[in-house]
């Protein structure tokens, strides 16, 4: 196969595209379909400061060095989650990242603000990643405001987005179906949210990381109980296998077409929210979810230790 | 022979009488858009020829979150 572009050997085969590139210009074709992204969905300019969660995952790396290479102004943001011996690896994946590249770093420690991880899975009922999830979120849309930043961006590529898009329409999940989608736009308490990789595969990212010298290995987390959404992807693997395109095309119609009649339903019957009682964030009950668990854990301690 | 070393399961395969990488991710059941291919450092099509004695890395993509 030859490279569409420039006639040498092709490195990358796109089916979905019709097309295949060199490394030479594989990276041009991701550079242009991040600019589509962020161009169409009006997700930022150049003039604003643009915080980027950094899991230490590929797509993450990926999001924060294009974004940088397209001359944006970026921050990352890693949140140490205090697992032993999975946690530092992640964090010093990203610093040794983010040194290499002179990109700008904050890290925020859960352990420091007194809710390391494997304390929510010794003191809370729920499902461990279910809190860590909501844990993650909340920061870091909490550091963006608080720092003054315009958006967030996050590393979710299509195959995330048309999973959970998937399983969300199998619950007919209306809520989520209101606001799911590449940008949601900033509201009260609420920092800016953008996916700029959100037209870009799985595969296409794995491979821009790989090109750009990204690790593509990460330490799986102990407490992963098997990726959420693995089998909608694999389902979805099969589906754009035969009809290359069709993942983009499911998405790009919902949101046309399906999203705005879910968010009307939701405007009517939606919860009203207020700042949090003790960290301000926006919540729909008194005192926020994230709030209370921490407080439902120092308890939990207290009494385990007395 | 065509020996792969699949991540990230760090698991080792050798396989006989295989001649593309289309037949590699054949006998391996992956679709091409669910694994990097890789030959001493670089990626390959699916309609690359092998020979005998390739050692190949075969990454599959679908991240664990
Ligand atoms: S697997 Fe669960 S506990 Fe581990 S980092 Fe992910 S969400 Fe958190
Ligand atoms: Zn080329
Ligand atoms: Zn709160």
């Amino acid at each position: 196969m030859k490279c569409t572009r420039c006639k040498a050997t092709a490195h990358v085969a796109l089916p979905s595209h019709h097309s295949g590139f060199c490394k030479d210009c594989f990276p041009l074709f991701f550079t242009r379909q991040v600019e589509t992204a962020i161009r169409r969905e009006k997700m930022f300019t150049h003039d604003e400061r643009i915080l980027v969660a950094l899991s230490g995952g590929k797509d993450s790396l990926a999001l924060m060095l294009e974004l940088h290479l397209q001359g944006y102004d970026v921050t990352g943001l890693h949140i140490d989650l205090g697992i032993p011996g999975s946690s530092d690896k992640a964090r010093a994946k990203v610093e040794r990242f983010s040194e290499k590249h002179g990109l700008k770093l904050e890290v925020f420690e859960m352990e420091k603000w007194g809710l390391p991880i494997p304390d929510v899975k010794a003191h809370v009922r729920r499902p461990v990643c279910a809190v860590c999830g909501k844990m993650k979120r909340h920061h870091f849309n909490r550091i963006a405001v608080e720092g003054g930043y315009d958006a967030l961006a996050t590393g979710h590529n299509l195959d995330d987005e048309v999973a959970r898009l998937f399983a969300n329409t199998l619950r007919w999940d209306t809520a989520y179906l209101s606001d799911q989608g590449p940008v949601l736009p900033a509201s009260d308490g609420f920092v800016r949210k953008v996916k700029p990789l959100f037209r870009l595969s799985e595969f296409e990212t794995a491979n821009y990381a790989f090109l750009k010298g990204i690790e593509i290995h990460s330490d799986p987390c102990p407490y992963a109980t098997g990726a959420s959404f693995t089998g909608h992807k694999e389902l979805w693997g099969e589906l754009e296998h035969r009809s290359p395109g069709q993942k983009l095309q499911f998405y790009q119609s919902f949101l046309k077409n399906g999203k705005p009649a879910f968010a009307a339903v939701e405007r009517e019957t939606g919860a009203e929210l207020k700042p949090c009682a003790e960290c301000g964030s926006p919540t729909s009950a008194g005192t926020c979810s994230v709030c209370r668990i921490r407080a439902a854990v120092r308890e939990s301690k207290a009494k385990a230790e007395a | 022979m065509i020996t792969v070393n699949l991540e990230p399961d760090g698991t080792v395969v050798e396989l006989p009488d295989t001649r593309s990488v289309h037949a590699v991710l054949n006998k391996l059941r992956l679709r091409f858009t669910m694994a990097l291919v890789v030959r001493n450092g670089e990626l390959l099509t699916p309609d690359r020829k092998l020979k005998d004695g390739d050692v190949l890395m075969v990454r599959k993509v679908t991240s664990a979150g």
